[in-house]
């Protein structure tokens, strides 16, 4: 059985060298760099929006017990449900039951990361429930049956063509009117059309939630399309989940979160629909669901909350922005990871939801450039956090015993210049006779994962320091 | 399942109170000098701007008899069908005086259905700021804006707040959480950019979004 640090490394290998690919990211990445320079200029100081960002998620995960039992409070008194789930079983379970009780046949859901976290949709589907996802970017690549490849972008890595023919396969019906065309407008509209339907048809509505406004009650969901909009608006059932994470403290946080999430998730001075809802159809509304329940997820955010040091992981409002900063991500693109949560955040924040044994891997996907930590707009200390990953795993986690031992040897000789340079002659030694008998990149030699892509310098025969005593000042 | 079993309740706050024990650093940075977000001297002249870029299209008027008149000028640009409207005494009396031959479906009817061609609404707020469109959910329902190719609002200038931060606080204060299950902040048509990051306006939600602002609706 292969392990995810050799699916991740196989995976990298092969979508590093998809060309075509490569290109698809590089233009949305492009097109979301230039978008981003046109947001910020509502900002006449960023550097103070994100800092008051940062205030308000500190103040939030740091008094996290007090506010979300403020939130659920006033979700209550307006008659709405509040679930908490340990675990993704119990989130599922949750929703599972409440689906098969009421009787819902179709589900439709908005775009949700926490809901590919928790594998909502398999679990629907197992009981024999239709779920459409509705954001189309998520839609395409539901048809696909492939995960989001980016947290806000999630069909970033296809090509109008690709989406053309996925549709004149899938959607034959809604696509009659325009069948040859691959243009923008008309693969929408076919979406749509076939959207509606779902819409109007479906008992439940599921959502995200990008804020959770406690002294509201109230959940905050952001998107363009308005697919929030429909799929609260018109089925029976609302379910919302979200982490626990989410809350924030005051409907005022808004005013600065909603602009900073949309200039650095898209660009944008702020989302087309920015909706707070709190409840079920209040008496006198001539519309929305008769029941409103909220799941609030821990599923391993109490394990990092736990940890001082990352707290600050628990900031983000899931942006995307470190991901299209990221020369990595940019790179291998986002199925590569293997994760719910792919490029820098994914890579700090998987080891803690899913073990940090199996997914240490993940702290090298780095070059430690920080352009992660610099996109971030809530400042999370990102590339910072995959050096202490990386730190912990050496005092946690299995490493190769060759590693251990060679870090053992390292720190013994640094201690002495004698031991120094005893261990570089013995060494230089070795890879000049291994290389001369002709066995350099084999198993034996330690230098093999350098030089598999680059040529190796020739060893020189004598030290630095053996030369230095030769010559002198010279 | 009013009443739902729910011990992960207990668990995951202990687990919280547990973990926050120990506290988290504290990046403080200097406070900055000046105000995060560009000053506004003009607001109406901001809301236009941000209309501009968002695609709202924005009709200004002196009064509510030209309004109406907007108002009818706008519904016989939308495709031939049923209008909505939300059921405000100041639409009654717009609709009322125009010959649109057109059937219209008032609010207190029900939602509005698919085939609507345009929906009416009023506001609750205006923001210079974003050129956004506060609805609440008694007022104007929550499908009326979304559901139908074209929303239509009706608004006056007395209704612009500055900024987000003002329209949070005038909804606070006119106790608008209490009132609604639901607030819409709406800031140009629906729109999508999924495919190749190509801006395509009408994804979910109306295709158009027309604003009737008029200098006084009194």
């Amino acid at each position: 059985m292969t392990t995810p640090a050799q699916e991740f490394l196989r995976a990298a290998a092969q979508e590093s060298a998809d060309i075509p690919r490569r290109k698809a990211i590089r233009h949305a990445v492009d097109q979301y760099d230039a978008a981003v320079q046109h947001g910020r200029q509502q900002f006449l100081d960023y550097e103070g929006a994100r800092q008051k960002c940062y205030e308000i998620k500190w103040e939030a995960l740091n008094h996290l017990d007090e506010y979300l039992v403020e939130f659920e409070k006033n979700v209550n008194a307006r008659g709405g449900h509040v679930f908490w789930a340990d675990t993704a079983e119990d989130a599922r379970g949750y929703i599972a039951a409440l689906a098969t009780q009421r009787g819902v046949r179709t589900v439709v859901k908005s775009k949700s990361m926490v809901t590919e976290e928790i594998h909502l949709t398999a679990a629907l589907e197992k009981l024999g429930m239709r779920v459409f996802e509705t954001d189309l970017g998520e839609f395409i690549v539901q048809l696909r049956n492939e995960p989001p490849f980016h947290i806000v972008t999630p069909a970033m890595h296809l090509t109008r063509a690709d989406i053309a023919k996925l549709f004149r396969e899938k959607l034959a019906d809604a696509m009659s009117s325009g069948a040859s065309s691959e243009e923008p407008p008309e693969l929408v509209a076919a979406a749509r059309r076939a959207l509606r339907q779902a819409f109007f048809s479906a008992e439940m509505g599921i959502t995200g939630a990008n804020f959770l406004i406690a002294d509201a009650g109230m959940i905050a969901i952001t998107t363009n399309e308005g697919n929030d909009r429909l799929g609260t608006a018109v089925p029976r059932i609302h379910v919302a989940i979200a982490g626990i994470e989410k809350v924030v403290p005051r409907l005022e946080d808004l005013a600065m979160l909603w602009p900073v999430l949309a200039t650095a998730g898209t660009g944008q001075t702020i989302a087309c629909y920015n909706s707070l809802i709190g409840g079920p159809r209040a008496s006198g509304e001539i519309d929305g669901p008769e029941e409103f329940h909220v799941v609030l997820l821990d599923n391993g955010r109490t394990n990092l909350l736990a940890d001082a040091e990352q707290r600050d992981v628990l900031h983000c409002i899931r942006c995307g922005s470190c991901l299209n900063a990221c020369p990595v991500f940019r790179t291998v693109g986002g199925h590569a990871y293997g994760t719910t949560y792919s490029g820098p955040i994914g890579s700090v924040l998987t080891p803690h939801l899913r073990g940090l044994n199996e997914f240490q891997h993940l702290s090298y996907a780095s070059s430690l450039c920080g352009a992660c930590t610099s996109a971030c707009p809530v400042k999370i200390d990102l590339h910072h956090h995959l050096l202490h990953n990386r730190r912990n795993a050496v005092n946690d986690a299995d490493r190769p015993w060759s590693e251990r031992a060679g870090f053992k040897l390292w720190k013994w000789a640094m201690q002495s210049a004698r031991r120094f340079a005893f261990v570089g002659s013995v060494g230089r030694a070795a890879v000049r006779g291994l290389h001369r008998l002709g066995l350099a990149g084999t198993f034996l030699d330690p230098l093999r994962t350098w030089t598999k892509f680059r040529a190796a310098p020739p060893i020189p025969r004598k030290s630095f320091r053996a030369m230095w005593r030769e010559n002198g000042s010279r | 399942m009013a009443v739902v079993e729910n011990p992960g309740r207990e668990r995951v706050l202990a687990r919280i109170r547990s973990a926050l024990k120990k506290p988290a650093p504290r990046h403080v940075c200097p406070p900055s000098a000046g105000p995060v977000f560009a000053a506004i001297p003009d607001t109406l002249e901001r809301f236009q701007t941000e209309c501009v870029t968002n695609s709202t299209e924005l009709i200004l008027v002196p009064d509510a008899r030209r309004a109406a008149d907007a108002l009818g000028m706008v519904i016989a640009s939308v495709t031939p069908g049923e209008i909505y409207s939300q059921d405000a005494p100041l639409l009654r009396w717009m609709l009322g005086g125009l010959q649109t031959g057109r059937a219209v479906r008032w609010s207190n009817g029900g939602p509005p259905s698919e085939s609507s061609q345009a929906a009416i609404t009023t506001a609750e707020c205006l923001v210079a700021a974003t050129g956004s469109i506060l609805i609440a959910s008694s007022a104007a329902g929550r499908g009326a804006s979304v559901v139908a190719p074209a929303h239509i609002v009706v608004a006056s200038e007395a209704q612009i707040e500055t900024d987000l931060a003002a329209a949070l606080r005038r909804a606070r204060e006119r106790k608008l959480l209490e009132q609604n299950s639901a607030l819409f902040l709406i800031t140009g048509s629906s729109r999508t950019a999924d495919i190749e990051k190509i801006l395509v306006l009408g994804a979910h939600g109306p295709r158009r979004v027309v604003l009737i602002l008029a200098r006084n609706l009194g």
